[in-house]
């Protein structure tokens, strides 16, 4: 189902097709509720999905399913950036402190996140 | 009064949670396309043939919810389908609907990013189903 929301965010939207040819990452999303996950593997331009976590990930994301799809609609504001002022952003931001949704590697790939955000993004 | 699940008197129930749902109806608005759920027969569970639940939801409210063939539900914009048992367990709140999209244990039919916009709506189009006292066709 991740594969096919990135899919088709990346054909409706120009913006979110550029990121897409942009980015080379390996990112792993862990579903903690259900104990399953995937790792999309982005390859400037080509996606390739994996069940479960594979190897060398650039971020590894964990959170309940709710937390999986608030992400999804995290809005996009000024200059790419993720909103997390408004409801839904607040609510990521406060699992984040909660450590109920654990990003690794966001430290040192701020920028990969925001353009993994801006793909994933519905909003 | 309890219904026969997925009878009509079941989705004229659904239909009046669903109106009665404040939830829904914030949840709901701007929502403008037609759902259809197939539920997949399952013989051995006393559902011997598929059938299609056809929701028109508009902006928060449901207009008609009727039951009809799996062909007609297949006509909606958005189709969700899985067997009988896994309806079961998603009005019964055994599974989540979110997670079962996820695990593909419901396979939707649509577009994707439209309906992640509405997560809420599902949930609480879910939470009216639990709602509706439901005889279940493999405990008669």
């Amino acid at each position: 189902m991740l594969g096919g929301l990135i899919e088709a965010n990346v054909q409706a939207n120009a913006s979110k097709h550029k990121d897409f040819d942009a980015l080379t990452a390996r990112v792993g999303i862990w579903v903690t509720d259900i104990d399953e996950g995937v790792t999309l593997v982005f390859e400037s331009g080509r996606l390739t999905v994996y069940n479960g976590l594979e190897p060398r990930r650039t971020i590894t994301i964990r959170a309940e399913a709710e937390t999986v799809m608030s992400l999804s609609n995290l809005k996009i504001g000024v200059m790419g950036m993720p909103v997390y002022y408004d409801g839904v952003g607040r609510g990521v931001a406060l699992k984040l402190l909660q450590g109920k949704l654990k990003i690794d590697g966001m430290m040192t790939n701020v920028a990969t996140l925001n353009r993994v955000t801006r793909i994933f993004s519905v909003q | 009064m309890t219904v026969q699940a997925f009878s009509d008197e079941w989705a004229a129930q659904f239909k009046d949670e669903v109106n009665k749902s404040a939830a829904y109806k914030a949840a709901g608005k701007g929502w403008k396309w037609t759902v259809g759920l197939v539920v997949e027969a399952e013989p051995d569970k006393h559902f011997p043939e598929s059938r299609g639940l056809v929701m028109d939801l508009f902006d928060g409210d449901a207009r008609d919810i009727r039951v009809g063939s799996a062909g007609d539900a297949q006509k909606c914009d958005f189709v969700i389908t899985a067997p009988y048992t896994r309806w079961k367990q998603v009005a019964t709140k055994e599974l989540d609907a979110t997670k079962g999209m996820l695990q593909g244990k419901l396979k939707l039919k649509g577009d994707l990013p439209t309906i992640v916009r509405y997560t809420k709506a599902s949930q609480e189009l879910t939470e009216c189903t639990t709602r509706v006292p439901t005889q279940w066709p493999d405990e008669q």
